[in-house]
């Protein structure tokens, strides 16, 4: 495997999604190849920036309130008062 | 037998209350499987309006649909996967018509946006010894608005919400192959976003 092979699978690598034969293949090139080790490092500290950094906010009660009603009647005129109020 | 009810009232809305018990199965197992991921799709959906009251419409329409049509939800696949390309398709139709130039980036949008949303739970007393913990949440924020809407869609799916590249293919509907290479490329490109903000700080940014 090349560095340009092995750069796109860097980050499917951080996410677990490459095949087992790849996978085998990417780890190889990765501990014959600085600059790919170095690559795959900072592509998982990116991934777990934008993890730790984004913040999650909750639904506002309202919303929470009116998406349990939906569930609770399912009367036509329910659904019209929603949908154009 | 025939007089006058006083109860009358109350035992229409019973009536109309009290739903077939098929319908009742249909709503307890909705709460179960699609209900649960509200505060999911109320991120994502901020995201994609990035102002609070369209999030709540677009998320409550999404649910609304979502209930409709819960029959063709296929069980045992993942329901937050199905109700993310739900609201991504509200979105598209009510939304982005009528939107600004895609592509263009409104900074001052943004800020305005996360600073009225934001609220007290930010951790001030994190070290900001290095690089890493320097980074504001509103930075890192920025920076990911900052990319083109098919790198930072992928990245949005995959890091923040979890979903395979099965799913996000899905959702895009492009091939897991363009997933692949979006989501290498879109973190590359934010990888620079966030090492400028580092770099004005003063860190040293060669061995991150």
């Amino acid at each position: 495997m090349n560095c340009k092979k092995a750069g796109v699978l860097i980050s499917a690598s951080v996410d677990g999604e490459l095949t087992l034969i790849e996978e085998q293949e990417f780890l190889l090139h990765l501990s014959e190849c600085k600059e790919c080790s170095v690559e795959f490092d900072e592509a998982k500290k990116t991934k777990m920036i934008i993890r730790e950094k984004i913040i999650r906010f909750k639904a506002p009660q309202a919303l929470i309130m009116s998406v349990m009603q939906l569930t609770s009647f399912s009367t036509k005129e329910h659904e019209d008062t929603l949908l154009y109020e | 037998m025939d007089k006058p009810d006083p109860t009358h009232h109350t035992k229409t809305r019973e009536k109309k209350e009290s739903l077939s018990r098929e319908e009742r199965q249909k709503q307890l197992e909705f709460q179960h499987e699609a209900v649960v991921h509200l505060n999911a799709l109320y991120n994502y959906a901020l995201h994609l309006t990035m102002n609070p009251s369209d999030a709540e419409d677009l998320v409550q329409e999404t649910y609304l649909k979502a209930y409709r049509f819960f029959n063709s939800f296929e069980r045992g696949t993942n329901c937050k996967a199905w109700l993310f390309k739900i609201l991504k398709n509200n979105y598209i139709n009510r939304f982005r018509k009528n939107s600004k130039e895609p592509g263009k980036v409104d900074y001052d949008l943004i800020k305005d946006f996360y600073h009225s949303i934001k609220d007290s739970r930010i951790d001030t007393t994190e070290a900001d010894s290095d690089y890493f913990h320097s980074l504001l949440h509103e930075e890192v924020y920025q920076a990911l608005h900052s990319l083109p809407e098919e790198f930072r869609e992928v990245i949005q799916l995959c890091d923040i919400e979890g979903f395979t590249y099965e799913e996000i293919a899905n959702m895009v509907e492009s091939p897991i192959g363009t997933v692949r290479s979006r989501l290498y490329r879109g973190r590359k490109l934010l990888r620079q976003q966030l090492e400028g903000y580092a770099k004005k700080y003063g860190f040293n940014t060669d061995n991150i």
